[in-house]
């Protein structure tokens, strides 16, 4: 808990000196990079989902035209992009990090990670194609 | 046998905390969000091919189990941003004490209802 008390000092050069010590002593050789990954998306993902969840579900029941205006404008069809990326990002360790937690067969898991990682690709091209069609096209 | 200690136990003898609910239900929104992106995907697609597709897509969501879908959306959308912002706090260091991850729990909880109501509220006068 001493650590963990040093890790809220501000003046201190924490995630430096967290890294650091992860690096050298935990059993971290490749799930550092997914924790960090995981937070950075979580903190990007609090102001753009924020900003998409009042934007979509106010026009999630209208008109095409108003749906196309919003995803062809740059600053709706940036912002949607981003949230897109970072929401899979973010969902792509999550699920994994569950199927890690629950599936405990090789086979099982390798097909489950192989499902999880077509989804997310394929989910994030698609996304990223409509909206870059709706944004070339206007 | 007042209260056994394994969640294993459930439903019938182990008594649920505020504490391990919320942990548990951060995992389902979790889940629960990611199969919703398969539907955010096909609108965006829907929306990008217009005609038929748009149109039936769109039929589906003013029904009332889109909307409904749509309304659970909102509310695992909610818990999982607020109660990831707890889980943010707690990877900074902040709030280990049992009496703040009480509080926080509530917090959330709170906070999750309160996003849900204001942005259906803001949804119906636009």
């Amino acid at each position: 808990m001493a650590d963990v008390r040093s890790l809220a000092n501000s003046t201190a050069l924490r995630d430096e000196s967290a890294l650091r010590r992860v690096q050298h002593l935990g059993s971290a050789r490749d799930g550092l990079r997914e924790w960090r990954v995981q937070r950075w998306t979580a903190v990007a993902l609090i102001p753009l989902g924020l900003y998409f969840a009042a934007s979509v579900l106010r026009l999630a029941t209208s008109d095409h035209m108003t749906a196309t205006a919003w995803l062809a404008s740059p600053v709706g069809a940036l912002l949607v992009m981003l949230f897109v990326l970072a929401g899979l990002a973010h969902a792509l360790v999550g699920l994994r990090s569950v199927l890690l937690d629950y599936v405990h067969t090789r086979a099982r898991l390798f097909v489950g990670e192989l499902l999880v990682r077509a989804g997310t690709v394929i989910l994030a091209g698609a996304s990223v194609l409509a909206i870059l069609k709706l944004f070339l096209g206007r | 046998m007042q209260r056994p200690l394994s969640p294993f136990m459930f439903p019938t003898w182990y008594r649920f905390q505020i504490t391990s609910t919320l942990s548990i239900l951060h995992r389902l929104t979790g889940i629960a969000l990611s199969a919703g992106s398969i539907l955010l995907a096909w609108w965006l697609v829907a929306v990008a091919a217009g005609g038929q597709l748009f149109a039936a897509t769109h039929a589906f969501i003013a029904s009332p189990i889109g909307m409904l879908l749509l309304f659970l959306w909102s509310v695992a959308f909610f818990y999982h941003l607020c109660s990831g912002i707890r889980h943010l706090a707690w990877d900074a260091g902040y709030g280990f004490e049992i009496r703040n991850a009480y509080r926080s729990g509530y917090a959330v909880l709170a906070a999750t209802a309160l996003l849900t109501v204001l942005t259906w509220l803001y949804v119906g006068l636009a």
